[in-house]
């Protein structure tokens, strides 16, 4: 009975001992991401291309600010920027991005930050490319308060308050995730996208509807371009070893 | 002289004795070794058992490291470890340029849906609202010509399609177009299901890989290990049980089982030599899977076998232990059957998983749905489903008992009187007035009495519902040719109806269409205008209406499983009554009395001189008093749409539809009085009154056997028929099943022989279950398929519930558990208190279907959260409200307000009280008194809240406080007004939060300030932002820039804040509104995600409903 009462007491003294080293380990595991896979920088070769729109672009519209008087002050024209592309059929905003054909590699995550900017009541830029792991770091530079609000689908979901040129709050986002909508709920047009990829091999198109990734190491891959409206395209991609491929074209057609 | 014999020989020494010897020798060693034999095995194989375990577990100890992160780089560079890695990589490689090769398919066959989607969305749009404007046009030639041109459009090859991969397609004509859709749709389904198979190996390699390290590291430490070790080492075979004598519980299971309770976690594979499949002991000696349910029902107290059924005495064999024999009435259930263990002491709970726990106690839940939701209980009595009649006359009685009691209390009290007026002296006199007063005030404490008990006789009449519709109304509702189509077999027209399948042959069908006709009120409904079916979907959508029903069908099916699906409604039903349906589906046609057993008209009313009203303030019979059902009782809610709104949803439910309603077979035969007599006989037979309100069948009883404790019947009692011997024997009888087939297919569709390879005998109450919900009448059969001669009502009347194999095992498993008990009374679960407020929430909760809405408990899915339009974040934050804290948020006195009237208005009822920017509505319940006190509770208890809620004094803010909390309410950097709603039209267009004037009385101070300091911890993916305040020391601190007037401030902010909610006037909501200087929302602000109107303009008098009938609901929500 003695025997049987010292060894559960010894038991439970195991496991509580257990269950608090068990946390511990969890965490350091946490902070001490995957070693970078070495790569030899001297083979590597970039990738460039453009996406393109056909057919009637949607209008973009205007927003009315009215609600709130603090988001006027810019004083431009505030267009909706859903289907942004110029007389030429560049589109710009779209995410591009190598979904496929990195293996195992893993890669460092980059110490930079990088920004999302909140002035005029809108987001600067409206997509927003990063690595899983780094660090975004947010401003609001109006005098009015914001609330930045991801709705996530394998990320964690959050939603904070910025007051009014308050400091810039810091985020990262975990896991990789291809545009993850997020708002504010107060300024209701106020909307962008990021996308968190695992490997810095992604892009943004700009005005001119052009991207360009670096640094891409030889071997096969497939390419993905994404758009908030239009939803996204892949194609296959071929890169040797110090050559450079361009003309990596996307089209996207009205839905 | 006698003959000298000759001298014999001496047996001794002449004959040989050695064989009997032998013989007995032989015999005895035998009974020895025999006896040796079943010591140690053969009636206590356990011992084998133990020595297995022993050794087993020995190694398995020695195996195992403690856990730590040496220990698993130690692991994942062992050779074992490295084997699997190597498995996993080849599988991956060998797999992935498959999927990369189907994945671009996938992505040609997107693109090729998008080109295809957009030409044919176009077309689909033509198509119904030309169908639309057919089925509205009124006279003969216009239909003509607008069929016409609906088939000329269908048939006109007008669409010329462009894939890239396959070149120009067409022209094709409408079908073709729609048929070259479906099958992109199909083949991109197809194409996903073949990467799910092709990727399978590869996941499972992965699992194999964590399984190992799992395996061999335990959470112990290394001198918690070494005890095991030394234990185990020391153990000599025992029996091992648990005994307790209160419960004349004797449980031996762990003798064999010896890992079930073992401190660290035993899977098979630990208990198996490595990479050998685990046997039969390995998967006997596994630690029990549910730890958490251990800590819940201790061992020690609760034993194994009533849980999990079998023997647990026997220890002579497996069979015995486990109850597999003949003369056990609970043989240990299957392992898809487990739940059943819990329904034995829990069948008082409506709800037992915990929604997004572990599996166990979601089998059993499910049968509880379906038995409810399928209306098994319109036959068969189940202890606490439909309770409310029996609960009436509970109450009856109760009333009757306390009245005489009375009478009797008057009567001893006269008496009493009496004596002391003639007693001898004043002690005594005052002795008996003391009593005959004791008893006159005993009587004034029954009054109370009764007067509850009338109450919820009041509230169970209110709160009966049948789970079909009223076949009073058909005449009003359906269309008649419809009707002996349906009863054919309901499946035909709605797959996944609640409707069961009767077979019914032809006689029987026209006999009880005839019937239901002609026994209909012939009252008719007030005609509806044709509305604007777009906004009709539109409303349907998004009001709420999914969370309950479903519409579309096969994969394009979208909403809930709890009301009927709605698609083809228009093949059925007529506009007008399902306009007066949507926009209150309580009103009746008219009012029914109990007493008189009568359908009451306006005459009856007349009569007495009174208007024809008749809802809950007017609810008695003109006639005789009594209380009339003056109420539909469907379970349905009022969704408080105006007129307009409901005939718009109407317009829209019936243009739903795949066969014009004039294409269904004249039945002339429905009116034929002759008819009459045999249709009321059937309709008796086959107990249709269960479910439906039908004339002359008011007071009809359950027709089927009570099911309360139908899994202790007896097996005898259970009728096998003809086919006892055939189960007895078991094995695959294909002349049987091939009979059965022929003769069944029409009504079940030939499945049986299927599913009815069995191999073992099925002599079971499992056995018996399963096959009486697949083949409701297979115990017709005789074991040849020979259908057993005998009068036509003499045949097993059971409908087929068309269950799918998920759903029938669910009400499989209920039935096994529906036990007498063979434990004590107490172990069953009977809570009191709070837990006894949850138990009886929950029958409310699934009643009303609330969860199709609301989130009762983290991880607990809605059906409108699972649905596609709201994975959109704009829609996502159209979502209603979650639950999951209400008790601590509310106050109970207002719920119980909320829940009587959402609209917390009594003119404008179009509107959500609280949350007025939703567009799902919370729709008026129309709760009896009992059902509203019983909800409130549950919530409460539900947060472990008090009742009665008791507020704290809210000390009145002091000026300077005021000013604080002003300039805190209003700060550039916590605008509260920005989002919440201040009653101005103007502001509240943009509006997306509550109105803080609701807060005082609503809200309790302790819950708003954890809400405003973290509401995502509350509400995840609420818009309220978290961040607004952070602590420092020991108060919260707001993060902005802090208001001048906080200046020398040293307390709490959120406190200050929420006392300064708490007190806000609409005075001073108006003048900070003003300050903030938010302009006017303009017009072409979009707070909603959509566009169009919400809905129609909502008159005070919305709820009034046509006359003759006055609503229930109007008083109902007008109160």
């Amino acid at each position: 009975m003695a025997l049987s009462a010292l060894l559960s007491l010894l038991l439970l003294i195991a496991l509580i001992g257990c269950g608090k080293k068990e946390e511990s380990t969890e965490q350091s595991t946490s902070e001490t991401p995957k070693a970078a896979t070495p790569m030899d920088k001297s083979q590597v070769a970039s990738v460039s291309g453009m996406a393109m729109f056909t057919g009637a672009a949607p209008k973009p519209t205007k927003i009315d600010m009215s609600q709130d008087p603090a988001c006027k002050k810019s004083g431009a024209e505030n267009m909706t920027e859903t289907v942004v592309v110029d007389d030429k059929g560049d589109l710009a905003n779209v995410f591009v991005y190598v979904k496929d054909g990195l293996g195992d590699r893993a890669f460092e995550v980059p110490k930079d930050k990088v920004t999302l900017d909140q002035q005029g009541c809108r987001y600067h830029p409206h997509v927003l490319g990063m690595m899983a792991g780094q660090t975004v770091e947010i401003k609001n530079d109006d005098d009015t308060t914001h609330n930045i609000h991801p709705s996530p689908k394998d990320n964690k979901e959050w939603n904070e308050s910025q007051p009014p040129k308050g400091s810039p709050l810091e985020k990262n986002f975990a896991r990789q995730e291809v545009l993850i909508p997020v708002k504010c709920n107060q300024h209701p047009w106020m909307k962008m996208y990021i996308g968190v990829v695992k490997h810095p091999y992604f892009a943004v198109t700009g005005k001119d509807g052009k991207f360009t990734i670096k640094d891409l190491p030889p071997g096969d891959y497939t390419l993905a371009a994404v758009h908030e409206k239009f939803g996204e395209q892949t194609m296959k991609l071929h890169v040797e070893a110090k050559k450079d491929v361009s003309d990596q074209n996307f089209t996207f057609k009205a839905q | 002289m006698a003959e000298q014999l000759p001298p014999q020989d001496d047996p001794v020494t002449s004959k040989s004795l050695a064989l009997p010897y032998l013989i007995a020798t032989v015999l005895l060693l035998g009974t020895l070794l025999w006896a040796i034999y079943d010591e140690n095995w053969g009636t206590r194989p356990w011992k084998g058992f133990q020595t297995e375990f022993k050794d087993r577990y020995e190694t398995f100890l020695k195996s195992v490291k403690s856990r730590s992160a040496s220990a698993e780089k130690d692991l994942m560079a062992s050779s074992d470890y490295q084997a699997l890695q190597a498995d996993y990589d080849r599988i991956s490689a060998d797999v992935k340029p498959k999927v990369d090769e189907i994945n671009k398919e996938v992505n040609k066959v997107n693109q090729d849906i998008g080109i295809v989607q957009t030409a044919f969305v176009d077309a689909r749009a033509h198509v119904s609202a030309d169908t639309y404007d057919l089925e509205t046009t009124v006279s003969d030639k216009g239909r003509e010509n607008k069929k016409k041109e609906l088939d000329a459009y269908k048939a006109k090859k007008q669409f010329t399609i462009e894939l890239p991969d396959k070149g120009k397609l067409g022209p094709l004509d409408y079908n073709e177009l729609e048929q070259l859709y479906l099958g992109l749709k199909d083949q991109k389904a197809r194409l996903v299901a073949q990467i799910a198979d092709i990727t399978k190996p590869q996941k499972d390699a992965q699992v194999k890989m964590s399984q190992y390290l799992a395996d061999n590291m335990v959470d112990l430490s290394p001198g918690a290990l070494d005890n095991l070790r030394k234990a185990n080492r020391d153990w000599d075979p025992k029996i091992v049980q648990i005994n307790v004598n209160a419960a004349n519980l004797v449980d031996r299971c762990e003798s064999c089982h010896m890992g079930a309770r073992q401190p660290i976690e035993i899977t098979p594979a630990a208990m198996m030599a490595k990479g050998k499949k685990p046997d039969a002991y390995a998967l006997a000696f596994v630690s029990h899977p549910e730890r958490q349910l251990l800590a819940l029902h201790d061992p020690e107290k609760f034993g194994c076998a009533p849980c999990h059924g079998g023997n647990g005495r026997a220890t002579s064999s497996v069979e015995k232990a486990h109850g597999n024999y003949e003369h056990w009435l609970y043989p240990l259930w299957k392992k898809e059957n487990v739940d059943a263990g819990c329904q034995t002491c829990h069948a008082a709970d409506r709800v037992l998983a915990a929604p997004g726990g572990p599996e166990l106690g979601k089998t059993i839940d499910l049968g509880k749905d379906m038995f409810r939701n399928r209306g098994c209980n319109g036959c068969h009595r189940y202890e606490g489903y439909d309770k409310e009649p029996e609960d009436v006359v509970f109450f009856r009685q109760q009333m009757k008992q306390l009245e005489s009691q009375q009478k009797d209390n008057l009567h001893q009290a006269a008496i009493l009187t009496k004596k002391g007026d003639t007693a001898g002296d004043n002690t005594e006199a005052n002795a008996y007035y003391q009593q005959a007063e004791n008893l006159r005030v005993e009587n004034s404490v029954l009054a109370g009495k009764i007067e509850q008990f009338d109450l919820q006789m009041r509230s169970a009449l209110h709160d009966m519902k049948k789970i079909g519709p009223n076949l009073k109304d058909i005449r009003a509702k359906l269309n008649k040719n419809w009707i002996p189509v349906w009863l054919k077999k309901p499946t035909d027209f709605r797959p996944g109806t609640k409707m069961p399948n009767f077979r019914l042959d032809d006689q029987d069908i026209k006999a009880i269409s005839a019937y239901l006709w002609q026994s209909a009120l012939t009252d008719s409904v007030p005609k509806a205008k044709s509305g604007d079916a777009g906004h009709g979907k539109e409303l349907l959508e998004t009001r709420g209406c999914l969370a309950c029903h479903s519409i579309g069908e096969g994969s394009g099916e979208q909403g809930g499983t709890f009301a009927a699906n709605l698609s083809r409604l228009g093949e059925k039903a007529n506009l007008d009554y399902i306009a007066r349906w949507v926009h209150n589906p309580r009103l009746r046609l008219r009012p029914y009395c109990p007493y008189e057993k009568k359908d009451l008209g306006p005459e009856d009313y007349a009569k007495k001189g009174l208007p024809y009203v008749f809802d809950e303030d007017h609810s008695i019979c003109p006639n005789d008093g009594h209380q009339l059902q003056y109420q539909q009782m469907t379970v349905m809610p009022i969704l408080r749409l105006s007129e307009s709104d409901a005939a718009d949803v109407a317009t829209f439910l019936m243009s739903q539809k795949k066969k014009d309603p004039a294409d269904y077979p004249d039945a002339p035969y429905m009116d034929d009085a002759r008819l009459k007599d045999l249709g009321r006989a059937k309709i008796r037979q086959y107990g249709c009154a269960g479910c439906h309100e039908i004339n002359g069948f008011e007071d009809e009883g359950r027709i089927g056997t009570e099911l309360t404790q139908e899994g202790s019947k007896p097996i005898e009692r259970l009728d096998f028929a003809l086919l006892t011997e055939e189960a007895k024997r078991g094995g695959p009888n294909p002349v049987l099943n091939q009979k059965v087939s022929q003769n069944i297919g029409p009504w079940y569709g030939g499945k049986y022989p299927s599913n009815a390879k069995e191999v073992g005998p099925w002599y079971d109450t499992k056995g018996f279950f399963e096959r009486k919900l697949l083949v409701p009448n297979l115990f017709d059969y005789d074991i040849e398929g020979r259908v057993k001669v005998k009068k036509a009502e003499e045949y097993l009347r059971m409908p087929d519930p068309h269950l799918t194999d998920e759903q029938r095992n669910a009400i499989v498993t209920m039935l096994l558990g529906s036990q007498d008990p063979t434990v004590p009374a107490d172990y069953r679960y009977q809570p009191r208190g709070t837990d006894k407020d949850i138990q009886e929430g929950w029958w409310i909760v699934k009643k009303y279907n609330c969860m199709g809405c609301h989130q009762f408990v983290p991880g607990q899915p809605t059906v409108l959260m699972g649905m596609t339009r709201y994975q959109d974040p704009d829609w996502k934050e159209q979502l209603p409200p979650k639950l999951l804290t209400e008790g601590a948020r509310v106050d109970p006195v207002w719920l119980m307000k909320f829940l009587r009237n959402p609209a917390l208005s009594d003119t404008d009822t179009n509107r959500n009280g609280v949350r007025p920017y939703l567009k799902v509505h919370m729709p008026t319940f129309f709760l009896s008194d009992n059902e509203l006190r019983k909800l409130v509770r549950f919530f409460q208890a539900l947060s472990q809240q008090p009742m009665p809620y008791i507020p704290q004094k809210d000390e009145r803010l002091t000026a300077k406080e005021m000013e604080m909390g002003r300039s805190l309410f209003s700060s550039a950097a916590a605008p509260c007004l920005k989002c919440h709603a201040t009653g101005d039209p103007n502001h509240d267009r943009t509006a997306t939060a509550p109105n803080f004037l609701m807060a005082k009385e609503r809200l309790k101070p302790g819950w708003m300030e954890r809400w405003i300091t973290d509401p995502q911890a509350i509400s995840p993916g609420t818009s309220m932002p978290s961040g607004l305040f952070h602590k420092q020391g020991e108060q919260m601190v707001f993060s902005g820039p802090i208001p001048p007037a906080f200046e020398g401030y040293t307390g709490d902010h959120t406190k200050l804040l929420v006392r300064y909610m708490m007190q806000l006037t609409p005075d001073e909501q108006r003048r900070v509104a003003a300050m903030m200087g938010r302009a006017p929302a303009p017009s072409g602000a979009k707070p909603n995600p959509s566009e169009k109107k919400t809905t129609g303009k909502a008159s005070p008098g919305a709820l009034r409903a046509p006359k003759p009938a006055i609503p229930p609901a109007a008083s109902g929500a007008s109160r």
